[in-house]
């Protein structure tokens, strides 16, 4: 473990940074109820993807930029993906008054 | 020395961005998790600095800061979620969060501090990062990507569209115009 820090950062770093965000992005997928801090922890899991590709771009193909592309395009799902899960959670929030997931059970039963 | 310096700056960044993405799922308060938001992909943007990918840093401050986490504070806004406190979670949620986020973490970092990634192809890289990127997004031939970023403007169009239908006025009459 020591030497994992003494050793001049590599590709292994980047990665458990990169790993340490999506898990967090894990940790606040499954613990938020409110629905808008869901969609914040997705932008953290989809950051932490984009982040991988360029980091694989950088230490395995360095000469192309393939990895960069994917990642422009994860932003653009990214953009798509938050604003019609705004759209779904204004409409909810008018029809239910609250954003609350736990209370979004209408399908149960 | 220049690597000592870009070193010192990712663990920098790496310190930074990990305790506000943090911050970002347990705050209580849902417009301060946006700003931290800000901050973390902020963050990202430097790291892509790092890494030498400084259109995608343009791209992410633009897109990720100009754009979603606008389009998430006028969530939080629209939700009236600003005056209200997000309670606790209870103790069952935050182990199984805890656990399942622990687990994949240690997996993952293991297997990955483990494996040695082969160079595929070795070479410095592209002088002119930009350039490079906008030849390789309109190539049309076998190693272009003409075809997805087609169907990206085509996602994204779908949408804007999808998000204005939904979100509209739902009080309109059945067959009125």
């Amino acid at each position: 473990m020591s030497d994992f820090f003494l050793s001049p950062v590599g590709l292994q770093h980047w990665l458990v940074v990169s790993t340490a965000l999506f898990s967090i992005g894990i940790y606040g997928l499954l613990t938020r109820r409110n629905a808008v801090g869901i969609l914040m922890a997705v932008e953290l899991l989809l950051n932490s993807t984009s982040l991988n590709f360029v980091i694989f771009n950088k230490f395995a193909t360095p000469s192309a930029v393939d990895g960069q592309i994917m990642s422009i395009f994860i932003i653009a799902v990214a953009a798509a993906e938050v604003v019609v899960g705004m759209a779904i959670f204004v409409t909810l929030f008018k029809h239910r008054k609250t954003v609350d997931v736990t209370s979004m059970n209408l399908l149960k039963n | 020395m220049d690597n000592f310096v870009s070193d010192i700056l990712f663990y920098v960044f790496a310190a930074f961005s990990i305790s506000l993405a943090m911050l970002v799922v347990t705050t209580r308060r849902i417009l301060r998790a946006a700003v931290y938001l800000m901050c973390v992909l902020g963050a990202s943007a430097a790291f892509f600095i790092l890494l030498g990918a400084e259109f995608l840093a343009g791209v992410q401050i633009l897109v990720y800061i100009g754009g979603i986490v606008v389009l998430l504070v006028f969530a939080v806004m629209l939700t009236r979620s600003v005056d209200l406190l997000e309670e606790r979670p209870t103790l069952v949620r935050k182990a199984i969060g805890g656990l399942a986020a622990l687990s994949f973490f240690g997996t993952t970092a293991l297997i990955l501090t483990s494996t040695t990634f082969p160079v595929l192809r070795g070479g410095p890289l592209p002088p002119n990062n930009t350039a490079a990127l906008g030849k390789k997004l309109l190539d049309y031939g076998s190693e272009g990507f003409v075809l997805p970023f087609e169907i990206i403007s085509l996602l994204l169009l779908t949408a804007v569209i999808g998000g204005i239908v939904i979100a509209r006025k739902t009080s309109v009459e059945k067959g009125g115009n």
